[in-house]
């Protein structure tokens, strides 16, 4: 995995931790719609960013990606 | 307004690091419970911005590395005073106190699994569809039995989540003593030719820091 990639995903699992993980104590929310729908966004990144891994792996292999 | 990044069990001190907002970070012991926070003057300060992610995490890796237990506070919910905080705490007190148990002397790995013969999303006809999503689903079911399994045996809990396109997204609570064993065998998956695994960790246990949807 190249290393900015490499760290794309780290960042991004790390945002899906902070954000959604942990526990809830319950509390106010204080996050707007706006910054939830950031962070679904990256979340989609984060599943192209696994197929285009997937591209790199096959051409680095010497093949041909499969589709 | 109160942020709490964590509670805590064993703390040996407060790292060296400002909270949120420049905000200095203070330990409170809530009956059995302690906890680590920090106060705004402003009620917008838990505002989701990169920044603030990054500093809550390493705020939470930093008591990690200095307590017994942890578990780490999901970021963007608030306390209006000590009151509300306390009230909140004194009421989950019990299953908090379970969950520190449960991780205690423990990390978290995630992983993330698809096949790479997954099939693409555009398809001709009705039953070509059908086909594709078949065959999803028994490479989801092999990167269960054969990535998900193996891995969850060498950790105390773990989650799984299948993606709708044959994925798998899965976490793993580790004791400390089997991190290296499980770090080899996520290795030995990442160097598989038939599957694109990215295995991230450890991490602080957010994903099993929770004290709903256990089990």
């Amino acid at each position: 995995m190249s290393r900015s990639l490499q760290h794309e995903v780290t960042l991004l699992e790390l945002v899906d931790r902070v954000l959604n993980k942990g526990v809830v104590l319950s509390g106010d929310i204080t996050l707007s719609v706006a910054d939830v729908d950031l962070v679904y966004v990256g979340l989609r990144v984060l599943l192209s960013s696994v197929a285009t891994l997937e591209e790199q792996a096959q051409l680095a292999a010497g093949g041909v990606p499969a589709r | 307004m109160i942020h709490v990044y964590g509670v805590v069990e064993g703390l040996e001190e407060l790292p060296p690091l400002a909270g949120l907002d420049d905000a200095p970070l203070e330990r409170q012991r809530i009956g059995e419970l302690e906890v680590v926070l920090s106060r705004a003057a402003t009620p917008t300060s838990a505002e989701v911005t990169r920044e603030a992610v990054l500093l809550h995490a390493q705020v939470v890796e930093e008591l990690l590395a200095r307590s017994g237990a942890l578990l780490p506070a999901q970021l963007g919910r608030g306390f209006r005073d000590d009151e509300e905080l306390s009230d909140a705490l004194r009421a989950q007190a019990q299953e908090l106190g379970e969950r520190l148990q449960q991780v205690r002397g423990c990390v978290e790995f995630g992983l993330r699994a698809l096949a790479k013969d997954a099939s693409e999303g555009e398809t001709a006809t009705g039953s070509d569809y059908m086909r594709a999503r078949l065959d999803d689903l028994r490479r989801q079911d092999r990167l269960v039995a054969e990535l998900h399994e193996p891995l969850a045996s060498l950790a105390r809990e773990s989650t799984l989540h299948r993606g709708p396109a044959g994925e798998i997204r899965a976490a793993y609570l580790v004791e400390g003593e089997s991190a290296d064993a499980f770090r080899k065998a996520a290795e030995r998956a990442e160097g598989s030719p038939a599957v694109t695994v990215v295995c991230i960790g450890p991490w602080a246990p957010y994903s099993f820091a929770g004290t709903e949807a256990r089990r």
